[in-house]
């Protein structure tokens, strides 16, 4: 009995030195998808990390930094995806902790919708008054008055009188 | 049709010089931390010195303060001493924790004698714990209520004023 008592004790002892780091499954849920190894894991690792920003570069992502933070973020995208996590569950994790900071792509929601939008409108607003301005300018009247002849324009005939030349 | 085209883009120039004004002014590499209001990621490391596993819920009741820091840091040489000694002045009242992070324990723990310390000081190996607090650079601090929520965080070496506002923060909501 005391042996099983000190047994148990031992494992308590154990089970509270456990180190405990906060895992994404507490923030995304379990994994959606199938677990990853080889030539498709580093594939899907460089394609998601290519899509999260090192926090501290300059709009570098975690995959072309080599800074230590990064790194050690890769390394977290590598094993969420070895143990089935999907990109998009992946990206939730981490914007969970850094925000839409993170995200390299701008999400299409809110305030960012703009960033996606105002460009085409700008481009669209632009085209429309190029070819409205072209169409005015290929509808205006010709100028049909008659080139001024010497006969009718004094100030011409006083001119071509000092110069002694004729029309 | 000249007008339109002047207005328009006026427009888009005050909307640039906006977007940019107020872009410029912000620090880059400042991180709104969307863990404000939200429980603070659970977790238990070992701390530097005597090796126990430190876990952050065996605090709960009591406000807390997180700090991230490494060695290599050097504002966070500057802002120890003020943490240390809000610390020794709050024992009982406000739980002190820090966790160091891309660091070696030997240095850490030469750090700690050298500077002295308060509170225990917590190792994250590989860092996963301060990215799910999405640490963006050292010194980084987060302030957490009674009921483990984190109600600030503060970037930087903090000073004693900054320090004592965000733990009545904490300590009130």
């Amino acid at each position: 009995m005391k042996k099983w008592i000190l047994l148990l004790v031992f494992a308590t002892s154990l089970f509270a030195q456990e180190v405990k780091v906060p895992d994404a499954e507490q923030f995304v849920g379990k994994p959606e998808g199938p677990p990853l190894t080889g030539a498709l894991l580093d594939q899907r690792t460089n394609e998601t990390g290519a899509l999260l920003r090192c926090p501290v570069c300059q709009g570098m992502s975690i995959a072309d930094s080599p800074s230590e933070m990064a790194v050690n973020m890769k390394h977290q995208v590598r094993e969420l995806i070895a143990r089935g996590y999907t990109q998009e569950q992946i990206l939730r994790y981490f914007e969970r902790s850094y925000g839409q900071f993170v995200l390299l792509k701008p999400k299409f929601q809110g305030v960012n919708t703009l960033v996606w939008i105002l460009p085409i409108i700008a481009l669209a607003v632009g085209a429309f008054a190029i070819f409205s301005m072209m169409g005015k300018g290929g509808s205006q009247p010709v100028d049909e008055t008659p080139a001024t002849t010497a006969d009718e324009d004094p100030y011409l005939a006083e001119v071509r009188k000092l110069t002694g030349k004729q029309s | 049709m000249n007008r339109v085209v002047l207005i328009f883009g006026i427009l888009i120039a005050v909307a640039l010089v906006v977007v940019l004004s107020a872009g410029l002014g912000k620090d880059p590499q400042h991180i709104e931390s969307p863990l404000i209001g939200k429980q603070a990621p659970d977790f238990a490391l070992k701390a530097v010195g005597t090796g126990e596993t430190i876990d952050l819920t065996q605090f709960r009741g009591k406000p807390m303060v997180v700090n991230f820091w490494a060695t290599w840091c050097r504002p966070c040489y500057e802002e120890h001493p003020v943490l240390v000694s809000n610390a020794q002045m709050m024992q009982g009242q406000v739980q002190f924790l820090g966790v160091v992070f891309q660091d070696k324990e030997e240095k850490i723990q030469q750090f700690l004698n050298e500077r002295g310390t308060a509170y225990p000081t917590l190792v994250d190996q590989a860092g996963k714990t301060a990215i799910a607090y999405g640490v963006g650079g050292v010194p980084e601090t987060f302030f957490l209520n009674k009921d483990g929520k984190v109600v600030a965080k503060f970037e930087g070496p903090i000073d004693p004023e900054s320090l004592q506002t965000n733990i009545r923060k904490a300590m009130t909501q």
